[in-house]
């Protein structure tokens, strides 16, 4: 293709210029209205000050959600790559129409979205739910057990939410495997869950970097399944900066508040990137 | 025994919402008193879910279309040329994808109220706002499956053409396009159904009774949860279902995600 330089530019500016438009700008308006006012009542208070992150770095409220966040984030992405791992591992020695079915099952909720994967847990973990039920049925419990509006509830809605991230990130890198080095370590005496940890963990570490990073951002940002499953005394970063902004009307904390969540986020994918580079 | 929990806290939530659809009582209450299909069409019969599954599909038709008009030609350029910023240009294109969404939701909120007051004219609410937002959502997809594609093309097919007399807006037009045809199918699907899902950015751009679908579910799950929405719920699965299945006919979408 012989297009000149200037018939390339052209070819790139409509593409990178709505990201710039509708992306770019509004970010750097946002970072501007954080530093604003907030003066109840008054829609807009032009100002300069940095008193909007000062309440969020010195009220428990903030803080705790901020916490709470990080918190759920790391506790998540220890379970889905505890969890992910095995199923990566298998579905990867599988073939043929089970393997088909079985990553259709992995990547069908993938596209489900947040918000109907949390009704189906509201469905289990109900006052009537399923589980309560059941317990109550085999008289295990005697009253309903309080599941819902519980961390417990997001916990297990968030890692539902993020494993299958995992797994279809780590079975690709098991996919790429040499299985020659399975048969080596079998033919040398290996038990198959020795092999496991000796040997084909160390070779996809890597992966389990990349996909915590995934799964971590993911929670960091999650939005309707801690509304859902946590209720409105639980608080996460996305579900404050929506309450803060539509809610409040607070609109120079919330962007604040955005503005701290987006750096955090930023912040964690540069540094996971360079780990992983300099590593490996 | 792990594979077994991992499997079902995937399925879980999407087998008992099937099953819910289906229950005759009128609230979740066990045991059921028996098995209907008459939510699917009380589904139908509340004004928030059609006119939201309306406005949903209208908005990713746009935010599709747009996303593959512009990404179709950067992913050319980007394949076949190297140039200085060339991975910076790569990295902007793909950064809606970690920014959060809510947060692009949020800044895009407050700019188009901002821009509202000082030019008059109402946007928020508006489908020319939302295919806005959402435009953001397809371009990066748009651009990763389009690469993923076109790197594994064969030049000289191209080379043969251009050297056969062909110009080169008449390579691009009967070769390439042709070629990359499934790509941009592929691309169009996910854009698609990524949009259509949106819930973060549509939230901060819903107006009063302009609501996407994502948005009308969520606003009904936070008062109740009932056999009616789960009944909404699995019609919105079955339809990303067959979007899916008809997008498998050309990629394997495993490999994309």
């Amino acid at each position: 293709m012989q297009t000149k330089p200037i018939g390339a530019a052209a070819l790139l500016i409509p593409a990178t210029g709505l990201v710039l438009v509708f992306m770019g700008l509004p970010l750097i308006y946002l970072f501007r209205y954080s530093l604003n006012q907030y003066v109840p009542g008054e829609f807009i208070v032009d100002g300069f000050t940095l008193e909007n992150y000062r309440i969020f770095f010195s009220e428990a409220y903030y803080l705790t959600g901020m916490w709470t966040t990080l918190l759920m984030a790391g506790a998540v992405t220890i379970l889905c790559i505890t969890l992910g791992l095995p199923i990566a591992n298998w579905i990867a020695r599988q073939s043929g129409t089970l393997k088909t079915i079985l990553l259709m099952a992995v990547i069908l909720p993938l596209f489900i979205s947040n918000a109907v994967r949390a009704a189906g847990w509201m469905v289990a973990f109900g006052q009537a739910g399923v589980l309560n039920y059941v317990l109550l049925q085999l008289g295990l419990i005697s009253e309903p057990l309080q599941i819902m509006q519980t961390p417990i509830a997001v916990f297990i809605g968030m890692t539902a939410v993020n494993l299958p991230y995992v797994v279809l990130t780590l079975q690709s890198i098991f996919e790429g495997l040499d299985e020659n080095i399975d048969f080596a370590a079998a033919s040398l005496g290996a038990q198959p869950l020795q092999s496991f940890f000796l040997v084909r963990l160390p070779q996809v570490v890597p992966g389990i970097l990349a996909a915590s990073m995934l799964s971590f951002i993911l929670a960091m940002n999650a939005y309707a399944t801690p509304v859902l499953l946590g209720g409105p005394s639980f608080r996460m970063m996305a579900p404050m900066v929506v309450v803060e902004i539509m809610n409040k009307a607070n609109w120079p904390l919330g962007a604040a508040l955005a503005f701290i969540l987006l750096a955090t986020t930023v912040a964690i994918s540069i540094l996971a990137a360079l780990f992983i580079r300099r590593r490996y | 025994m792990i594979i077994f929990c991992g499997m079902s806290i995937m399925l879980l939530p999407l087998i008992l919402i099937l099953w819910l659809s289906v229950t005759s009582n009128e609230i979740l209450a066990l045991p059921v008193e028996g098995y209907s299909f008459r939510w699917f069409s009380e589904a139908f019969r509340q004004p928030q879910f059609l006119s939201g599954f309306l406005l949903s599909v209208t908005v990713a038709t746009f935010a599709t279309v747009a996303g593959l008009i512009v990404s179709v030609p950067a992913a050319l350029v980007i394949v076949r040329r190297r140039f200085w910023g060339r991975e910076a240009l790569i990295q902007l294109l793909m950064s809606p994808l970690t920014v959060p969404a809510i947060v692009i939701g949020a800044a895009l909120y407050i700019t188009v109220v901002e821009v509202e007051i000082a030019s008059g004219v109402p946007l928020v609410g508006s489908t020319a706002i939302f295919a806005a937002g959402h435009v953001l959502l397809t371009i990066p997809w748009c651009v990763r499956l389009l690469l993923a594609s076109m790197e594994g093309l064969n030049q000289s097919i191209e080379e043969a053409a251009a050297s056969l007399g062909a110009s080169p807006a008449s390579v691009i037009w009967r070769v390439t396009l042709p070629l990359i045809r499934p790509a941009m199918f592929a691309a169009g699907v996910f854009a698609f159904v990524v949009s259509f899902g949106n819930l973060e950015v549509s939230i901060f751009l819903s107006g009063p009774g302009q609501v996407t679908l994502p948005v009308a579910v969520m606003q009904y799950l936070e008062w109740k949860i009932d056999p009616t929405i789960a009944a909404v719920s699995v019609l919105q699965v079955l339809f990303v279902a067959v979007m899916l299945v008809i997008s498998d006919r050309f990629v394997n979408i495993s490999r994309m995600v």
